[in-house]
């Protein structure tokens, strides 16, 4: 008997009748599976999961069925859904409810009316099996996202649920905290058994995991199958969620391959060894030059060193770098390595106790407030909401620029044009991003820093961001840009620098910053640098591949 | 009437009183915390309605959130004094309703104390804090006052100088007079009186500017925990 | 709060620090014998500068000053009493006013100790262990804030930093008309952000069984034999000290002559029994100090 069944469920939701957010979805989940569902933010995927755990399902009109172990979901007691299906959201902070790690851990229990013997047996357990021990009697508030992701599962946990439903649970943490809760679920998988429904846009982590994936849009299951296959059904349906499959799937069918794809890096390597077994006659594309310019560069940092207290250590410990004018400059390093701090000293917000920051030519301390905010340098913060003040993003804009024309001329910019009369938190994270940039870019910044833009959004905004990224630079708008996000620095950035103990270490082209790297680098280049010269991204990868058959022939 | 507005009453005629009684009659400066038991004591029957109430995780986190921000209000302006504290407490027993509003702010007042250092006047503050949402609940029920901005804005103001900066204030009588006399108390009054004025000045501004739109926020939360049947919209999709 | 965890009484359960502290600020607010609130003064201090260190140290090197400027003070108000000292501004400054304002002062600042360590010692956790099952929700609401505070307080910083890198956030040469319309932007703008946070935690307490029945509380302080024995001394010294109040051994009046009931016999008794009850959380802080010394000098 299969765990969850899902039979026929078509669901709308009130506020939108005629445009149901679910149609027709049939799936059954099998007991002990890992199954991932992905698909485009807005598919339906959320919905979906919701549906599986009565007390969080939306209102709206619905019809079909769902069972769990042969009943009507519906039919569960409040207390068996509570204990039986756990359920893991987005946000790593809004989920937790108390103020101790312990107390969190057993707030489920309690709710339950657990016995003392049992809960602090289920408490301890799980303090064990998480690695929670050594911080049982902190603060939440002291905990990094990820180690507040961990304690939201193991508060699940502590209720032995026989499901797990996990709704894009690494999306706001960084990629090692990221990849360590993956394997933590994944481990639940392997040694409890629990069943695993996910989604995710970090593929390339779970697919080599999971069992099963199934691919929705608009509401439909469009493809269900094994991870192996599923990219082979969505290339040729040329569904855009193709270009969200892990670097090695996208490479292999994109370069003509058939049948099982390979999931991981490893096996990628293998098939490209199999592929040329005395190495390619093309390893190399020819490599990018950036024009070299006497242009003076639009930001010069020299030796910046900067702490937040007198007794605290430095954070920036003599950074020096030059941003060349109308480029589009990404800097990458590890969490809590000052990045962010960088840029807030770049505003002046940080003020370094040596050093010196030059904005287009003149130190940034020479600037008035109002001359530098205004048509010369303006910040994306990493948390897009931070910039949201008023009812609507109209209201928003209009708060930066009276000039009506000049609103709707950003707002078209930026793809914000239909969303200008909602409420900034009505607005999906990667909707949120750009709304914040139109707000941004209505300062009429000649230098504009981002700080982690891609965060917590999926491929295909970072798709249309990367789109409005290659408008400003065209414009002339030169763009520093912090980031985890290997992928899309390598894809986009004309510079990548790596900052790493408070300083940049290196700067270079990203052809060849990440071609000499060979762990903080992007999975294209893992996979085929062992045949291939300074291949960064999956597209180079398969031109590489096109040559080299061309050639052959 | 409801029971808990029986339990009220009792308390406020018959234990408040009882409680005053003993404290002439027990030696040394007893008043110092029998003060503080009288306010103590009124916060029961509140607390006990709360309770009984059982209310669901959606409003639970509704009144943590806004007690919270009471909390905050005091750090989010740089200036000294002007706090619009109370605002955000009477905005939640508009919203409401005054049982709910006075749980705002006796536990804002609470929490607050848990970070600034608890004492004595503690309970007096919960209490004090707790009326403002109370009147605010009262005076905005059923209609009895339209909700426009400038006349929350104003009641408000007059509210934090008239009765919660002085109930305020009375706790700094009794804990720091070496000897109750009108003429101190007068002059602790007065004292404050610049304080609660600026206090209702930034809740005036405060209404004036946000009012409704935080009203309108909060009413949607009311709304949507009203519903029978699970009440949520939002999916993030 | 560090030092709190290496304090041996602070470990006890809350239970035992509740008695103690309604003990010594009820007793403390009840007592004017000028003998008494020398001890718990001097007890209060102790236990203080135990529990804050350095930071302690500063704090009563404060307040030690403010005893003597009020007991200064006082006279200069109240006339009343017999033994004229010296006559200033034409009025008589008595050595009874005198003593009646160091009364008073040290009293004050006794509880402003006593309070400290309270706040020291009663944490949030405590509070909730002692009051969880009374008013259930009420604690949850307090938890809830405990932890909402901070997160705003970071939310607040980031809306206010964010802001001020587009050039509109107020700086500090703002005027105060800026500063409070942008306070009260970021205000609003914060209290949209929280109730939106607020739906996420809503529905993980509901996935999480919330509301379903009757709630337990998970123990994270336990009752051990040491507690008994402790609540039980604390039962028995308060107990004599009652007795003490009950029977006039603790008054004492001011004018017009200084008289504060002889400490003899019964008296005598009831007194030791007062400071034996708050020189207790300083004695188990000794005591583990010296029990460590000696244990790790046998090494």
């Amino acid at each position: 008997m299969a765990h969850f069944e899902i039979k026929d469920l078509t669901f709308a939701y009130a506020a939108a009748k005629d445009r149901p957010a679910l149609k027709d979805v049939t799936l059954s989940v099998g007991r002990g599976e890992y199954m991932v569902l992905c698909g485009r933010s807005g598919s339906g995927k959320t919905t979906l999961l919701r549906h599986l755990k009565p007390v969080l399902t939306p209102h709206g009109k619905r019809s079909g069925e769902i069972l769990f172990n042969g009943i009507s979901v519906k039919q569960l007691s409040e207390r068996d859904q509570a204990a039986k299906i756990g359920y893991v959201m987005q946000n790593p902070d809004d989920q937790i409810v108390t103020d101790k790690v312990w107390h969190e851990l057993a707030f489920g229990l309690e709710s339950l009316g657990c016995d003392q013997k049992t809960m602090r047996a289920r408490v301890a357990e799980m303090a064990c099996y998480f690695g929670i021990q050594d911080w049982f009697h902190r603060d939440v508030v002291n905990l990094s996202g990820g180690q507040k992701q961990l304690l939201n599962l193991a508060s699940i946990m502590a209720m032995q649920p026989e499901v797990l439903i996990l709704d894009e649970p690494t999306s706001q943490l960084d990629p090692i905290a990221a990849s360590d809760f993956l394997n933590t679920v994944r481990k639940i998988n392997l040694e409890l058994g629990t069943t695993i429904i996910i989604t995710e846009h970090r593929l390339e982590d779970i697919f080599p995991h999971a069992d099963r994936a199934v691919v929705m849009e608009g509401g439909c299951v469009i493809a269900d199958d094994a991870p192996g296959r599923i990219g082979k059904l969505l290339y040729e349906q040329r569904s855009p969620m193709f270009t969200a499959m892990p670097a090695p799937v996208r490479i292999y069918y994109g370069a003509g391959g058939t049948g099982e794809s390979p999931l991981t890096v490893r096996e990628g390597r293998r098939w490209l060894s199999d592929v040329y077994p005395d190495g390619a006659k093309i390893n190399a594309l020819p490599e990018i030059q950036l024009p070299e310019t006497d242009e003076e560069p639009a930001l010069i940092l020299k030796e910046l060193w900067f702490r937040y207290e007198k007794d605290s250590p430095d954070i920036m410990r003599g950074v020096s770098m030059e941003v060349p004018k109308g480029s589009l400059f990404a800097i990458v390093g590890g969490n809590g390595a000052g990045k962010s701090t960088t840029l807030k000293a770049i505003c002046g917000i940080n003020r370094p106790y040596r050093g010196k920051v030059r904005v287009f030519g003149k130190p940034v301390e020479k600037y008035r407030s109002s001359e530098l905010f205004s048509r010369c340098l303006s910040m994306l913060p990493q948390d897009p909401k931070s910039l949201f003040v008023k009812k609507t993003v109209r209201e928003d804009l209009e708060e930066m620029n009276p000039d009506k024309e000049k609103v709707m001329e950003t707002a078209r910019l930026c793809q914000v044009e239909e969303l200008l009369d909602s409420h900034p938190y009505d607005l999906s994270g990667g909707e949120q991003q750009r709304a914040a940039l139109a707000k941004v870019l209505l300062t009429e910044p000649r230098l504009l820093l981002l700080d982690e833009p891609t965060k917590g959004i999926d491929s295909f905004f970072k798709e249309s961001f990367a789109g409005i990224l290659a408008e400003l630079k065209a414009r002339g708008i030169t763009v520093i840009m912090v980031s985890h996000d290997v992928e899309f620095c390598a894809r986009y950035a004309d510079m990548v620098s790596m900052f790493f103990d408070g300083q940049i270490l290196t700067t270079d082209t990203p052809q060849r910053f990440f071609g000499g790297n060979s762990f903080y680098t992007t999975a294209a280049n893992r996979m085929s640098r062992h045949v291939f010269r300074h291949a960064v991204t999956a597209e180079n990868v398969i031109e590489l591949i096109r040559l080299n058959e061309g050639g052959g022939e | 009437m409801k029971r808990s507005r029986i339990l009220l009453l009792i308390v406020l005629l018959v234990v408040v009183p009882a409680t005053l009684f003993l404290s002439t009659r027990l030696p040394g400066r007893s008043y110092y915390l029998m003060s503080a038991i009288v306010a103590l004591e009124i916060l029961i029957p509140f607390f006990a309605a709360y309770e009984k109430r059982r209310p669901q995780p959606r409003e639970l986190v509704t009144v943590a959130v806004l007690s919270a921000l009471a909390v905050i209000a005091r750090v989010a302006i740089p200036l000294p004094n002007f706090k619009p504290t109370f605002a955000v407490i009477m905005l939640a027993g508009i919203a409401f309703g005054p049982e709910t509003g006075f749980i705002v702010g006796a536990i804002g007042a609470l929490g607050s104390d848990f970070f600034y250092g608890q004492g004595p006047f503690t309970p007096w503050q919960m209490m004090a804090y707790g009326v403002a949402g109370v009147l605010a609940g009262f005076a905005f029920a059923r209609g009895r006052l339209p909700r426009k901005n400038w006349i929350m804005g104003l009641f408000c103001f007059l509210c934090t100088v008239i009765v919660v900066g002085p109930l305020l204030d009375t706790s700094t009588v009794f804990l720091t007079l070496s000897k109750i006399t009108w003429s101190g108390a007068l002059t602790l009054y007065l004292s404050g009186l610049w304080v609660n004025l600026t206090h209702g000045a930034a809740c005036f501004v405060f209404l004036l500017l946000f009012g409704s739109v935080i009203l309108e926020k909060l009413e949607r939360v009311r709304n949507r925990y009203g519903m029978m049947e699970s009440d949520e919209n939002e999916d993030g999709v | 709060m560090k030092r709190a965890e290496n304090d041996s009484f602070s470990r006890c359960h809350p239970a035992v620090g509740i008695v103690f502290f309604l003990g010594a600020i009820l007793f403390g607010a009840m007592i004017m014998h000028p003998l008494y609130i020398l001890a718990s003064g001097i007890c209060a201090l102790v236990y203080y500068c135990l529990l804050n260190g350095v930071k302690g140290i500063k704090t009563v090197a404060v307040l030690l000053p403010l005893v003597i400027v009020i007991a200064a003070v006082n006279p200069l108000f109240n006339h009343e009493g017999e033994h004229v000292l010296f006559q200033i501004f034409g009025r008589p400054y008595t050595w009874e006013a005198l003593i009646y304002g160091a009364s008073l002062a040290g009293m004050l600042v006794t509880m402003l100790l006593w309070m400290g360590c309270y706040n020291a010692v009663m944490t949030s956790d405590k509070f909730i262990t002692l009051f969880g099952k009374a008013i259930p929700t009420i604690s949850l609401l307090l938890l809830m804030v405990l932890r909402l505070v901070p997160n705003l307080l970071r939310k607040i910083r980031q809306l206010a930093g964010a802001r001020k890198c587009i050039g509109r956030g107020a700086g500090e040469k703002s005027t105060k008309r800026q500063q409070a319309v942008d306070g009260m932007n970021v205000l609003s703008a914060l209290i949209s952000w929280a109730l939106e946070g607020g739906v996420v935690t809503a529905d993980s307490m509901k996935a999480r069984g919330y509301g379903t029945g009757e709630r337990s509380r998970f123990q994270i302080f336990r009752m051990t034999a040491r507690d008994i024995v402790l609540l039980v001394l604390l039962g028995t010294l308060a107990a004599a000290v009652i007795v003490a109040i009950a029977r006039d051994g603790t008054t004492a009046e001011f004018a017009p002559v200084v008289t504060a009931a002889p400490i003899r016999g019964l008296h005598a008794a009831g007194f030791a029994a007062y400071c034996a009850f708050l020189i207790l959380p300083v004695a188990l802080h000794v005591k583990e100090a010296i029990q460590w010394h000696i244990s790790r000098s046998r090494i």
